[in-house]
């Protein structure tokens, strides 16, 4: 069964395009991810699911209910993660948790509640004001007000951002054990690539307010993945030659090779370009299929900074 | 619906006790405005002031007017305190519960209230201190707590209905000066109406500040029984200030 089904969804506001005809499905008990660069519509979605905002048109169910008709009884069953900390800061984190508990109508939330904060490992904290808690400290608090009334489906806005290396890698844990022990159904939002291969089981790349990919990690990955062969030359190179390969770009002394099966390719590639310093490979990953499907392009980057640093330096003369 | 407001009231009160600078405030404001301004028609003739005033000094004439005034600034801080809340998220974070958007609106008015009301017994003392003279009239007196938890109540409604789609912290000021400061002038709250010119007597009678203001010098200054018809009028403002409130806020409360 679908626990979230979103068709044709469009959100606009003023003359901005937010959202422009975004249609998914996750099934239950499954942790989706959304990828996407900043302004791509993530957070559009999440509002909208969440009955935070209403959609300019298209339909979305979240656990059976309509967000637009019932949005009480969606917001029932879900719980949901901010992309900023978002606890009260002069309240401790037990009333933090009291006023969400009596918020969402939950009976007996003492014994829940304390559960929770011993499994977040925040229970001696408990009678301290937020405020003076570490970043890590108040997004496990945060998690645990989003789990307090055992939600259906969880949404989680970039989760980890903010985060040092242990709190992420422990809140990952955190995210699979709630899915894994208490079936709940996870659709988080992420710019990190690794986060999205650990943790999702399925993808979907969101661009400019359009979706252009689903699937699981592998299936994007073997889709939409390139594998890029640097090579770093002394001399000048033909590049027509190489376009047999894949595609072709050079810029100072620097060739890049897009293609698929690198590894078969690179001793002919070496062979065909003419004083070779170094070569590198970069097999495909979420990486390259995320750049290649939303149109960043690191190469081209680098070349428009190098100018524009130029002509900074110029300028200051 | 209870139990949403009444958590949430009980963060704005918990919030409240627990910020100093609302402590300082509390006290601070009422001395500068006892002190400074009480003090200022200080000279007046004792028998101008009896058959003007119908009092013995100014300051025992403005108290009153002074704790109606303390409760119609309250309502900005009810509008403020929501503004806030947007600004921090803490808004979104409540509207994905099922909490009914006016729910929100009604604990910030009970919290604005509640303020208002830990200030009034500091506004008092401190007017006694310094030479107010009480004539209590009881029943009155329950008058006038009633008629300052519906006009507290009203104000509060007034000002969130007017910023509920603001996220400008500077929006609650812009209300505070375009609705306070006339309501203030135009009432009875610091001066009698029979120096005000006839416009400004029109006004004045269909201010909800005269009404406070009236009900509590019936109860605290000139020791009579309360007027019903005051008591009323401040009722009705409350009331359908918070009604109206509750059904702009639900329409057009935004979380962010």
């Amino acid at each position: 069964m679908d626990v979230i089904v979103v068709e044709n969804l469009r959100k606009v506001y003023g003359d901005v395009v937010a959202l422009d005809g975004v249609s998914f499905t996750v099934g239950s008990g499954e942790v989706f991810g959304l990828l996407g660069p900043n302004g791509a519509g993530k957070t559009t979605t999440i509002k909208i699911l969440t009955g935070l905002t209403r959609p300019t048109s298209g339909r979305a169910l979240v656990a059976g209910f309509d967000v637009v008709e019932e949005p009480a009884e969606v917001k029932r069953r879900i719980g949901w993660i901010s992309s900023e900390v978002i606890v009260d800061d002069e309240l401790t984190a037990w009333e933090n948790l009291e006023v969400q508990a009596r918020l969402m109508g939950v009976r007996q939330w003492r014994e829940r509640a304390a559960e929770l904060l011993k499994y977040f490992g925040l229970l001696e904290a408990a009678g301290r004001p937020v405020g003076k808690f570490s970043t890590g400290m108040r997004k496990r608090l945060e998690v645990a007000m989003a789990l307090l009334h055992g939600p259906e489906v969880l949404f989680m806005d970039e989760p980890t951002v903010g985060l040092d290396v242990g709190a992420r890698v422990g809140l990952w844990e955190a995210v699979r054990q709630i899915n894994r022990d208490f079936g709940v159904t996870v659709l988080l939002t992420t710019h990190y690539m690794e986060e999205a291969e650990s943790l999702c089981g399925r993808l979907a790349i969101i661009n400019k307010g359009r979706l252009v990919a689903v699937g699981s990690p592998e299936e994007l990955k073997s889709k939409y993945g390139v594998d890029v062969i640097e090579l770093e030359v002394s001399g000048p190179v033909d590049l027509a030659a190489l376009s047999a390969f894949g595609e072709v770009s050079a810029a100072d002394g620097r060739v890049v090779v897009k293609t698929r099966g690198a590894e078969e390719k690179l001793a002919e590639v070496v062979k065909a370009v003419p004083g070779v310093r170094s070569v590198r490979v970069k097999k495909a990953s979420l990486d390259t299929v995320f750049i290649n499907l939303t149109g960043a392009s690191i190469e081209g980057e680098r070349v428009d900074l190098r100018q524009l640093y130029a002509r900074v330096r110029w300028a200051r003369r | 619906m209870i139990a949403q407001v009444y958590v949430l009231y009980k963060r704005e009160v918990l919030k409240l006790v627990r910020s100093r600078y609302m402590w300082v405030m509390l006290v601070a404001q009422p001395v500068m405005w006892l002190v400074f301004f009480g003090n200022s028609l200080a000279g007046m003739p004792r028998d101008f002031l009896a058959q003007y005033f119908g009092v013995g000094n100014y300051l025992s004439y403005m108290l009153p007017g002074m704790v109606s005034i303390l409760m119609m600034t309250m309502g900005m801080f009810s509008s403020m305190s929501l503004v806030f809340d947007k600004r921090l998220g803490y808004l979104k974070r409540v509207l994905v519960t099922p909490t009914p958007k006016s729910a929100v609106f009604l604990a910030k008015a009970l919290g604005a209230t509640t303020r208002g009301f830990a200030a009034v017994p500091v506004l008092l003392a401190l007017g006694a201190l310094l030479g107010a003279e009480y004539k209590v009239h009881w029943l009155a007196l329950a008058a006038w707590v009633f008629s300052l938890f519906a006009g507290g109540m009203g104000f509060a409604a007034l000002f969130t209905a007017l910023t509920a789609n603001a996220s400008d912290v500077h929006a609650p000021g812009v209300v505070n000066n375009f609705v306070s400061m006339p309501l203030m002038f135009t009432s009875t709250a610091l001066f009698p109406q029979q120096f005000f010119p006839q416009w400004l007597r029109a006004v004045s009678e269909v201010n909800p500040l005269t009404y406070l203001t009236e009900v509590g010098r019936d109860a605290l200054v000139y020791g009579a029984a309360p007027n019903p018809i005051h008591v009323l009028a401040v009722a009705l403002f409350g009331l359908s200030a918070s009604v109206l409130a509750a059904l702009v806020v639900e329409r057009g409360l935004t979380a962010d």
